[in-house]
């Protein structure tokens, strides 16, 4: 198999709006493309894809390999070396990969790899949660992949980039679409810190479809997958599923019981996922030095504070009730555990330890 | 004959002088014309003073009339030329002096029955009236009081347009002038019913010493409308100009209620559905809210939910204390310096984050609620505070009169003493800065806040904790 086949098909299916991947594992891609339309309709292609392979024959791959070099694109088909390896255990890898970012080396990294992944609409304490599974991994030394979705997803990719460290995210469009659009900003600092990847060809519009397809690169690509909070039916769980038939470990974040937005990560548990509360458990899982212990503090308002928030998430008001401090005195020490990094609000106002 | 008496029309919040000329033209059959871009409730004052005059027991001319409003080229609105039509069209028709009508303004309505009805605005056509060097001015019994309060010229109520020519003839002397009530202001409502809220009430408390403006975030029924009535109430008490100042718009507005004077800073709070005209002002070049709201408290419930050109146009007068508004008419600027209070639920259902009950807003509906509040609206908030609903039913809390105490002494410490930061203070704005992304315009508004924290210590200079307080003061709208 030549690797410009490999592209022209994967520009065929492109411009066609059809997924060539099956076709071409079960015929190559030397053939769908010399073949006739008559023959590729017994094959099993779609009038659209036909016109696409046709279209696609003359190509100029190499012009076309420069054109997105020159914007900070970079592609590899399955048969070529630069291919990740990591991608290769799937029984339906993509037949090439797109990317764009600072960090190439981040889809196959030495060091250990957590896909944290969730609902897109999640709760504040899921939220938080999620961005200090990611900051333990980065701060580690480990690479944080997800799909930068809304939700779950962006908390995930920016708990790394807060902590400095790497992460990848898996897109269902080009690399160079921002979906949804109001994660420009992580996309931005990803794309500067991390690496955005993608099987699909630069320009290419994000379709429903297309992002269960994803949800396979990102469990490939990490050695674990975690799932944060998910409904019964989300698509964090397909994730999930594809780590499973990778062999990969599945880690799930246990919900209240009954709750519908934990139905899902507590199913998971139940067929034995493994249990994830906090970043020493993710830490461990993934083989990675534990986050250091943060010194104790000195007695005072905020040593009475901290330890107030261990107990329970609260309001300051509820704070400033149970512990007979001035709302003042309360606030200021509020914000001096903040700025330690020791607790963190959520848009209630409520603070939490991490 | 021609004759001239002079009245005033109010445009923005100021008045400015007509000269309303009669022309009685002898040996032509009756007519009666007003003239010089007049709109339609001065075109209907010729029934009203055709009747006026003719119920005071003068005569209306049976000859052409002609009444021009000067200058002319100007718009000219409402009822207030009544009563300076009928005395130049009395002094016209040789009825009164013309040189007594020309000596003094006029500015009331007429009823058919001709007495003199009240008019908005008259604090300022007094104040014009004395500018341009009137000898007194012709006021309906029920605007005495107000046109009084601006002593800028002797203010001549009249029942009716009987005694007005009495008066201008030296036939009858006006009635005194009753002085302005003292009775005091009834009082507002009290901080004392609110239990609970410590993080809130502090938050208004700082608001009100520090004149920064407050959004409150919060589910539905948290408090938020309670707590921002009675901020007006621990203010500083406003200062004599400032009184007037408030009642000079309140006159123009039409909203001064009987007293005649305005005694407390005002708290307006226009419901969502309210046009950028109505905010701003712009309708005829009347004030806004922004404007009513002067000196005192203007509210805004559901942020969200007013029109977004309408919140964008709060952005100027929220920043200049000022609104200017052009039309085709015109352009005025007009006082807007006004406490803005805000409040929002934390998304369209309200129980976004609630641990009891479930928010059941979609992503999309939560991020296109959000993005209705702008960055650089969301900016000017200097103070922003979640106000959870409140699970205290425990004893009620300070009185407004003991956080009013507290506040002017604030007030009055940061308007003597610049605030300095200590070293450590400075050490750790600059570090929160660093960490928590602020831009510089956050920094310098926690800063002011942090100073008015100091304030409300008794402290001139600024320290580590009163920073480190107001960092906590910046819940996002997200």
């Amino acid at each position: 198999m030549s690797a410009a086949d490999e592209l022209r098909v994967v520009l065929a299916g492109a411009t066609s709006g059809v997924d060539a991947g099956r076709l071409a594992r079960r015929y190559g891609c030397g053939s769908l493309l010399r073949a006739g339309p008559g023959t590729l309709q017994r094959m099993g292609a779609l009038p659209a894809l036909i016109d696409g392979l046709r279209l696609a024959r003359e190509a100029d791959v190499a012009a076309y390999r420069g054109g997105l070099l020159d914007r900070g694109i970079e592609c590899a088909t399955v048969s070529e070396p630069a291919y990740p390896e990591r991608l290769r255990v799937l029984h339906d890898p993509p037949l090439a990969l797109f990317w764009s970012g600072a960090r190439p080396d981040a889809v196959d990294p030495p060091a250990p790899a957590a896909a944290i992944v969730g609902a897109r609409k999640a709760s504040d304490a899921g939220l938080l949660l999620a961005q200090r599974l990611a900051g333990a991994v980065a701060e580690a030394g480990g690479v944080v992949v997800s799909g930068l979705a809304l939700g779950i997803d962006a908390a995930a990719h920016r708990g790394a980039l807060a902590a400095g460290g790497v992460t990848v995210a898996v897109l269902g469009c080009g690399v160079d679409v921002v979906y949804p659009r109001s994660n420009r900003a992580v996309f931005e600092q990803i794309r500067e810190a991390g690496l955005l990847v993608s099987e699909y060809p630069p320009g290419t519009r994000p379709a429903t479809w297309r992002f269960p397809a994803r949800n396979r690169l990102i469990a490939a690509l990490a050695d674990a997958t975690v799932v944060v909070e998910a409904r019964a039916r989300s698509g964090a769980l397909i994730t999930a599923d594809h780590a499973l038939d990778l062999g990969r470990d599945v880690l799930a974040v246990p919900g209240t019981p009954g709750v519908a937005s934990a139905a899902g990560t507590n199913g998971l548990l139940k067929s034995g996922a493994g249990l994830i509360e906090n970043a020493d458990d993710l830490c461990g899982w993934l083989g990675l030095d534990r986050p250091a212990d943060p010194p104790p503090l000195p007695p005072g308002d905020e040593r009475l504070l901290l330890e107030a928030l261990r107990e329970a998430p609260a309001l300051p008001d509820e704070l400033v009730e149970r512990l007979q401090l001035p709302p003042a005195r309360a606030a200021a020490g509020l914000t001096r555990l903040e700025l330690a990094g020791r607790i963190a609000r959520d848009e209630q106002g409520r603070w939490r330890t991490g | 004959m021609i004759a001239t008496a002079t009245s005033f029309w109010i445009t923005g919040i100021d008045a400015r002088r007509i000269d309303v000329e009669a022309h009685v033209e002898s040996g032509t059959a009756p007519a009666f014309a007003v003239v010089g871009l007049a709109d339609r409730a001065v075109q209907e004052a010729r029934q009203r003073v055709r009747s006026g005059i003719k119920s005071a027991s003068y005569r209306f001319p049976p000859e052409r009339v002609t009444v021009n409003l000067a200058p002319a080229r100007e718009r000219k609105q409402g009822s207030g030329f009544d009563l300076a039509i009928a005395l130049a069209i009395l002094a016209a028709s040789g009825q009164v002096e013309s040189a007594a009508v020309g000596r003094v303004g006029a500015a009331a309505e007429l009823g058919l029955d001709g007495r003199l009805r009240p008019i908005q605005g008259t604090i300022a056509i007094a104040e014009a009236a004395g500018r341009q060097g009137l000898e007194g001015l012709l006021v309906a019994p029920e605007n005495a009081v107000e046109a009084g309060l601006a002593e800028a010229v002797p203010v001549l109520p009249a029942y009716d347009l009987y005694e007005a020519v009495q008066i201008l003839a030296g036939q009858a002397d006006p009635t005194p002038v009753p002085a302005a009530g003292s009775e005091p202001p009834p009082a507002g409502p009290d901080l004392r019913d609110v239990c609970g809220q410590p993080a809130a009430r502090r938050a208004l408390e700082i608001a009100a010493a520090g004149h920064h403006n407050l959004l409150m975030v919060g589910p539905p029924g948290s408090g938020k409308t309670m707590l921002a009535r009675r901020l007006p109430g621990i203010m500083p008490p406003p200062s004599l100009p400032e009184l007037l100042e408030i009642t000079r718009i309140q006159s123009v507005a039409g909203t001064l209620n009987g007293h005649g004077r305005a005694y407390a800073r005002p708290f307006r709070a226009p419901h969502h559905s309210a046009s950028q005209a109505a905010l701003v002002g712009g309708s005829s070049l009347r004030p806004g809210e922004a404007t009513m709201a002067h000196r005192g408290v203007l509210f805004l419930d559901e942020l969200p939910e007013f029109n977004r050109a309408a919140l964008e146009a709060l952005r100027l007068p929220m920043q200049d204390g000022e609104v200017l508004i052009s039309r085709a008419a015109g352009s005025v600027r007009l006082p807007a310096r006004s406490l803005v209070v805000a409040a929002m639920n934390p998304c369209p259902c309200g129980h976004h984050g609630d641990p009891r009950r479930e928010c059941v807003c979609t992503e999309q509906r939560l991020a296109s609620y959000r993005s209705r509040i702008s960055g650089p609206l969301a900016d000017r908030f200097d103070l922003r505070v979640a106000v959870p609903r409140s699970e205290a039913h425990g004893a009620p809390g300070e009185t407004s009169e003991a956080v009013a105490a507290r506040v002017l002494a604030a007030h009055e410490l940061l308007a003597t003493s610049p605030a300095d930061l200590e070293p450590a203070a400075e050490r750790l704005l600059a570090d929160a800065c660093d960490r928590l992304l602020l831009s510089m315009r956050a920094r310098r508004r926690m800063q002011s806040v942090a100073a008015t924290v100091a304030a409300l210590d008794g402290r001139p200079a600024v320290g580590e904790d009163d920073v480190a307080e107001a960092l906590a003061y910046r819940v996002e709208p997200r």
